[in-house]
């Protein structure tokens, strides 16, 4: 890709021009395209020290830090602390103990810290994502 | 690829969450290097202000650095129930500290509740002394913040009063004092039970020792004692103050000297403790034995202040704590001392004087909780019956028109006001001053109309209403001038002004003064209302004739100290005035060169421009500022000799004033205390200034030497200094 291309992508992209077909000329990527028709949608994120962020899915960038919106941070408190339990809690967060919640607003979450994404979605779109991830 | 049940989303929806992971990492493989997934509500400048996880400043609720919550801090034994003697001291010691900080301006949420005891106290309750402490300290710092919000000082310290929904209200606080006391009662059995042992007496009933090691039983038992008996002082302090109309005052001072003797225990206290203190000191230490205390978590309320963590705060050391807590104690009794018969010019210099202690919010909000309450001076004086006292007028004229006239009503309002101002801090001071002088300008103004109305409506003789007028007026022109000298001293407290600004500054204050001065020999010659002897006169010699001023024999006068010390400001302000106008020609005041930004002229109107809104004093315009400066027809070396006389003026006003001053029976101790500083501090600025007149007089012409002011003598007065260029 010379500069020309990254400089145009980079230019699109501070515009907030947004072609849901075309970029720099260039036909998106289905998975692209698909991922557009995520935003908004409730996402939880969970990070490395065990606490989960539930938001609106609001950008995501190649380096994959995530940005919600509207968002409530939930850490579990649990009785025991082992790593077995922290592990359960974080996937199974009512089957272990309560919830410490709070209101955060506008969240941005590192790739780095990131150890899980989940995304509401119907039963049927959980197939069509296990389609694409397939090709 | 597991799914977990829903959480958060709406019953019924048939959703379920699924694990994006991989797709998300195939879309930001398949992503171009700049592009963004983002819709078209997405701005990256909003985007900016974003909480960043797992950076420590902006992720509160990060893992890692100390606890989270209260509960994971009680489970992993950060705050046992039962503690040593010595843990408990290093426990009530720190959170003094505490409170002290908080008091400087810190939150609630980082300083008094950083304590874990605090934040459930009911756990506490199997230990007996320490849950009766706790309990003390949150009634205390309760009733604390109720005295300081209710008098709206808020303004000024907002991070005060928010309490961040933590436990600070609790019922039955105010029994508090009885559990206080009965734990008491049980340390002194024990200190007597201690001390019967040491001298080898059985004691009267076995009582249980505080801790082990005999030897050091009594001098724990002290160590407690004093510091449970400066909480009660100080608690009856805090709701004696708090009494309206004053009434309390007198048994809070009683309080005040129990509170400061406990203050020295504790102080005493600390070569025993620090003896017994088997840890490593603090290199800050905030106990007295200089352990670090348990039970404490400045982090453990991190989540509940704000989605962002608070910067983290140095809290006081012990040192400082007790320092604190001592002038404190300084400043309140000065309160206490006060009556509820002063007048409203002593009022005034009362302000004045305290403000000179530099006294901290708690005694700042408690003087004004004292001063004014529900509309009225002292919660009992309404301000018309306050403003006819001042004007000294006679019985007859105490009518309803006068009460209902919106002038008279007006002024009762801009004098309760400005009684506000005087009592919050100087910065605070200054900008509001800046604000109100233009409604006492209107009030000037509007003068006449009461006195059109006031003819048409009482029985008053053309002398009665030539003689209400100018009380009333005079009055209200004394204040304005009064108003406007404060500020402009204030600047100079505040270092608000540029060298090359100060002689346009002593210039235009010694117009204000001078004013404010004629009003009050006017009063003064209509109604003496001073009691000093009247061959205090004979004494006086006539003075020379000074430039503007209303040619005033003086042995018409009897000279109060208010008026003498307004007198040796106008000689300073003319002495300095004429010394830096002089040596800014003669080249010799590096400081007065002009800046590139703006010019005199331009400087001129940014000081004044406020007092030219207002009749009195006399709007001066740079026209006159200039025709000062530049003395055409007086050589350099007469000008120094003018300035020279004002100073010798100056001394032997100071020389009147302190001889006045020692006869004078009726002045407040807080006032008596500071004339007599501001003396000696005056004589310095005096005497200093004449030194440095000698050496210019002798040296030659130009930039031969450099001189220098500085604040150093007096707040407001500058010293000069010279140097060879």
């Amino acid at each position: 890709m010379g500069i020309h291309d990254e400089l145009g992508s980079l230019a699109m992209a501070a515009s907030l021009e947004f072609s849901n077909t075309k970029e720099g000329g260039r036909p998106l990527k289905a998975s692209v395209k698909r991922c557009h028709q995520l935003l908004n949608r409730s996402m939880k994120v969970g990070v490395s020290d065990g606490r989960f962020f539930i938001g609106k899915f609001h950008c995501l960038d190649k380096q994959g830090n995530i940005i919600l919106y509207d968002t409530l941070e939930c850490r579990p408190i649990h009785p025991s602390s082992t790593d077995v339990d922290v592990h359960l809690s974080t996937r199974f967060p009512q089957s272990k103990g309560t919830v410490e919640q709070r209101n955060l607003g506008l969240v941005l979450i590192p790739a780095k810290c990131r150890t899980s994404c989940l995304v509401e979605g119907s039963i049927e779109e959980k197939l069509t994502l296990l389609s694409l991830q397939e090709n | 690829m597991s799914e977990s049940l829903a959480d958060g989303l709406a019953a019924g929806d048939q959703t379920v969450w699924i694990d994006a992971t991989p797709f998300i990492s195939q879309v930001c493989e398949d992503l171009e290097v700049g592009q963004l997934i983002n819709g078209e509500n997405f701005s990256l400048f909003e985007a900016m202000s974003a909480l960043e996880i797992m950076d420590p400043k902006m992720d509160a609720g990060m893992a890692g650095s100390g606890v989270a919550t209260l509960d994971d801090a009680i489970q992993s034994g950060k705050a046992p129930i039962n503690l040593t003697i010595a843990q408990l001291i290093d426990v009530m010691d720190h959170l003094l500290a505490c409170e002290a900080s908080w008091h400087k301006g810190h939150s609630l949420s980082q300083t008094v509740f950083s304590c874990l005891y605090l934040l459930d106290v009911e756990r506490t309750s199997s230990n007996a002394l320490l849950h009766s402490y706790c309990r003390t300290v949150r009634a205390l710092c309760s009733l604390t913040r109720t005295a300081v919000s209710s008098v709206h000082s808020n303004e000024e310290e907002d991070l005060f009063i928010a309490a961040f929904g933590l436990p600070l209200e609790v019922e039955g606080d105010g029994k508090c004092l009885s559990k206080l006391n009965a734990v008491e009662e049980g340390v002194n059995r024990q200190l007597k039970g201690a001390k019967g042992l040491a001298i080898k007496r059985k004691p009267a009933e076995e009582v249980e020792p505080l801790q082990e090691d005999p030897a050091l039983e009594e001098g724990y038992c002290r160590a407690i004692l004093c510091r449970l008996r400066f909480r009660k002082a100080f608690y009856h302090i805090v709701t004696n103050m708090t009494k309206p109309q004053g009434r309390g005052l007198d048994m809070a001072q009683k309080y005040i000297a129990v509170a400061l003797s406990e203050m020295k225990n504790i102080q005493k206290s600390a070569d025993f403790l620090s003896h017994c203190a088997d840890g490593i000191a603090q290199n800050e230490k905030t106990t007295a034995s200089g352990r670090e205390p348990i039970g404490f978590d400045p982090k453990v309320n991190r989540s509940v202040s704000a989605p962002t963590p608070p910067r983290s705060i140095n809290l006081l050391t012990w040192e400082e704590t007790t320092q604190y807590f001592i002038k404190l104690l300084g400043d309140l009794e000065i309160i206490t001392s006060l009556t509820t018969s002063l007048s409203l010019e002593e009022l005034f210099q009362v302000l004045v004087d305290f403000q000179k202690r530099d006294p901290d919010l708690i005694a700042r909000s408690f003087l004004q909780l004292f001063l004014v309450q529900e509309e009225k001076l002292f919660g009992k004086d309404s301000m018309f019956d306050v403003l006819h006292k001042t004007f000294s007028l006679s019985e007859t004229v105490k009518s309803d028109m006068l009460m209902s006239d919106s002038f008279v009503v007006k002024s009762g309002q801009l004098t309760l006001y400005l009684v506000r101002i005087l009592c919050s801090n100087l910065s605070w001071q200054h900008r509001k001053l800046g604000k109100i002088l233009s409604e006492w300008g209107i009030l000037l103004q509007q003068g006449d109309a009461l006195f059109e109305n006031l003819m048409h409506g009482t029985l008053a003789t053309l002398e009665d209403k030539e003689s209400w007028e100018s009380a009333i007026m005079g009055w209200t022109a004394e204040q304005t001038c009064w108003i406007c000298a404060q500020i402009l001293t204030l600047g100079f407290q505040l270092q608000l002004y540029a060298p090359s600004e100060y002689c346009m500054i002593y210039w235009y204050l010694d117009h204000a003064l001078l004013t404010e001065l004629n009003y009050r020999h006017l009063k003064e010659r209509k109604n003496p209302t001073n009691n000093e002897p009247s061959d205090q006169t004979n004494k006086k010699k006539k003075r020379s004739k000074r430039k503007g001023s209303m040619k005033v024999t003086e042995e018409e006068l009897q000279l109060t100290p208010q008026t003498l010390l307004l007198q040796c400001y106008i000689d300073a302000c003319k002495g300095l005035s004429w010394m830096m106008a002089a040596l800014t020609a003669d080249g010799k005041f590096s400081e007065s060169r002009q800046t590139i930004f703006n010019t005199e002229h331009e400087r001129f109107i940014q000081r004044f421009d406020l007092f030219q809104k207002v009749p009195i004093p006399q709007p001066l315009s740079y026209m006159h500022y200039k025709s000062f400066t530049v003395q055409r027809n007086i050589s350099i070396k007469e000008q120094y000799l003018w300035s020279r006389e004002y100073f010798a003026t100056l001394q032997q006003h100071l020389q009147d004033l302190g001889h006045c001053l020692a006869k004078s029976t009726n002045l407040s101790p807080i006032c008596h205390s500071q004339r007599t500083t501001e003396i000696n501090q005056l004589k310095q600025v005096a005497s200093r200034n004449l030194i440095v007149l000698r050496i210019l007089n002798d040296a030659e012409r130009g930039k031969t030497l450099n001189v220098s002011f500085d604040f150093s003598q007096h707040p407001f007065f500058a010293v000069a200094s010279v140097k060879k260029v």
